[in-house]
């Protein structure tokens, strides 16, 4: 179980190749130790909210941002992304949508829930480097939170 | 009767009485006469009567006949409405279909197309010449079959999509989009004639997805040429009008004009023309959506036109 401060993004993904070459983009743009993946819906709620496999975790910080793909296995995206957004502990984690979709009913539905950005992931893999340095740059770096990450 | 006679004897006096009761038989012939005739008119009624309830039963079987076809109508209509519902649900399966069929597709192209480039960057030492060319090769194919998905998401969305028409200005859209596309082709020599065209009932998405498709077509297909010369306008005939994009290009043999706007049609070589084979595809089902129709003309090397109709005026 990975215990430490350094966590500042979630990755919520399930399919291993996403999880390898997104993994190896962040990397590149010196990221790479600040990601914790999480595989599918479940795991995210678990992890965010100190429950189920996470439960023995007493205090730890909440990601500066959680990079969410819509298709998920037991919970799937739009759905975690309601529970984030109706609980006072999460509702103000800002979440990213990272998926293949391109659909306006999934674009839609996600705003409509309150999410913080969409985006969709690119074949080209120079171009996901350049999508996941942008993610990294403005999330981590740029974009200031209203909260203090300890929950 | 018997009363009345008694009545009018002690009334009057007995000859007076006589006198009276003839007056008053005649009186009573004349009734009967009345009375016969009167019969007379009553079976004379009588038998319109039993006519006309014979009409009426025969109204009555008529109604009966056209109330029978009416529910035959309806339940003929009843079964259409059901075939239209399973129609629907069938076409919405489809879309629901080809949609996580493409979404799904995506991700191991993703895989391909992100390791190779992993290979490229961490091994291309280890790899020679024709190593790293077939890697290139996969990274090609890999990101074509990524446009293929990008386009058939385009083209199932497109059936899906609602169509919300409003006022086209067809000529300036016209005119915008091909300067949108002047621009990659700026070191051409391209001559773009734009006659008057009326406005259209479109969806201004997808009127622009129109222009946008022809053109480009007219512009890809024309690259061989020294001077390109591409013409748009519109030409009334009969009941119909119709706008037409007219090209100097490569043309086609009209022998498969059938198969030119077949998803994922080609009728070139992808090395003499790049492209999937979506872009009429797509304008016939933006055209057919907005109730019009798209038809076209050409010969091998002189050149091709596109003609579509877009209903005007109405809704």
């Amino acid at each position: 179980m990975i215990e430490d401060c350094s966590i500042e993004i979630l990755l919520v993904e399930d399919n291993p190749n996403d999880i390898e070459l997104e993994l190896r983009a962040f990397k590149k743009n010196n990221l790479g130790n600040k990601v914790l993946v999480v595989r599918d819906g479940a795991e995210a709620i678990d992890y965010l909210f100190g429950t189920g496999i996470y439960a023995d975790r007493k205090n730890y910080i909440q990601p500066k941002v959680i990079l969410l793909d819509l298709k998920l296995p037991k919970i799937d995206g739009l759905e975690v992304l309601r529970i984030i957004r109706s609980d006072e502990k999460t509702k103000m984690i800002p979440v990213v949508v990272l998926t293949s979709s391109n659909e306006e009913k999934d674009l839609i539905e996600s705003y409509q829930l309150g999410v913080n950005s969409y985006i969709t992931k690119p074949i080209e893999f120079d171009q996901f480097v350049q999508v996941t340095a942008n993610l990294g740059y403005y999330w981590i770096l740029l974009n200031k939170l209203p909260f203090k990450p300890i929950r | 009767m018997q009363t009345t006679f008694q009545t009018i004897e002690d009334w009057l006096g007995i000859e007076e009485a006589k006198e009276e009761y003839r007056a008053l038989l005649n009186i009573l012939e004349d009734f009967e006469e009345e009375k016969i005739k009167f019969q007379q008119i009553q079976k004379a009624i009588l038998n319109l009567l039993d006519d006309m309830i014979e009409e009426r039963i025969k109204s009555e079987q008529t109604k009966q006949a056209l109330m029978n076809i009416l529910e035959d109508i309806e339940t003929e209509r009843q079964k259409i409405e059901k075939s239209k519902v399973l129609l629907e649900l069938a076409n919405k399966e489809l879309e629901a279909f080809s949609y996580s069929v493409s979404h799904d597709l995506q991700a191991p192209l993703r895989a391909i197309n992100g390791f190779a480039q992993a290979v490229v960057e961490d091994y291309s030492d280890k790899l020679d010449e024709e190593g790293q060319r077939y890697i290139k090769l996969i990274q090609k194919n890999s990101r074509f079959m990524g446009q293929l998905i990008q386009d058939l998401l385009a083209f199932s969305r497109l059936g899906r999509q609602q169509i919300g028409t409003t006022e086209i200005d067809m000529e300036r859209l016209a005119k915008d989009v091909f300067e949108e596309l002047k621009g990659e082709a700026s070191n051409r020599v391209i001559e773009f004639k734009l006659g008057s065209l009326p406005k259209a009932w479109c969806d201004p998405t997808m009127a622009h997805q129109i222009f946008v498709n022809l053109l480009s077509n007219a512009l890809k297909f024309t690259g061989h040429r020294e001077k390109a010369v591409i013409e748009i306008g519109y030409l009334q005939k009969e009941n119909e009008g119709y706008y037409y994009i007219k090209d100097n290009g490569a043309g086609f043999d009209m022998k498969y004009v059938d198969k030119l706007f077949g998803v994922f049609q080609r009728l070139h070589t992808y090395e003499e023309f790049e492209g999937t084979g979506i872009g009429l595809a797509l304008v016939k089902r933006i055209v057919t959506k907005h109730g019009g129709r798209i038809w076209a003309e050409g010969n091998i090397n002189e050149g091709a036109c596109f003609y579509f109709t877009l209903s005007r005026g109405e809704k």
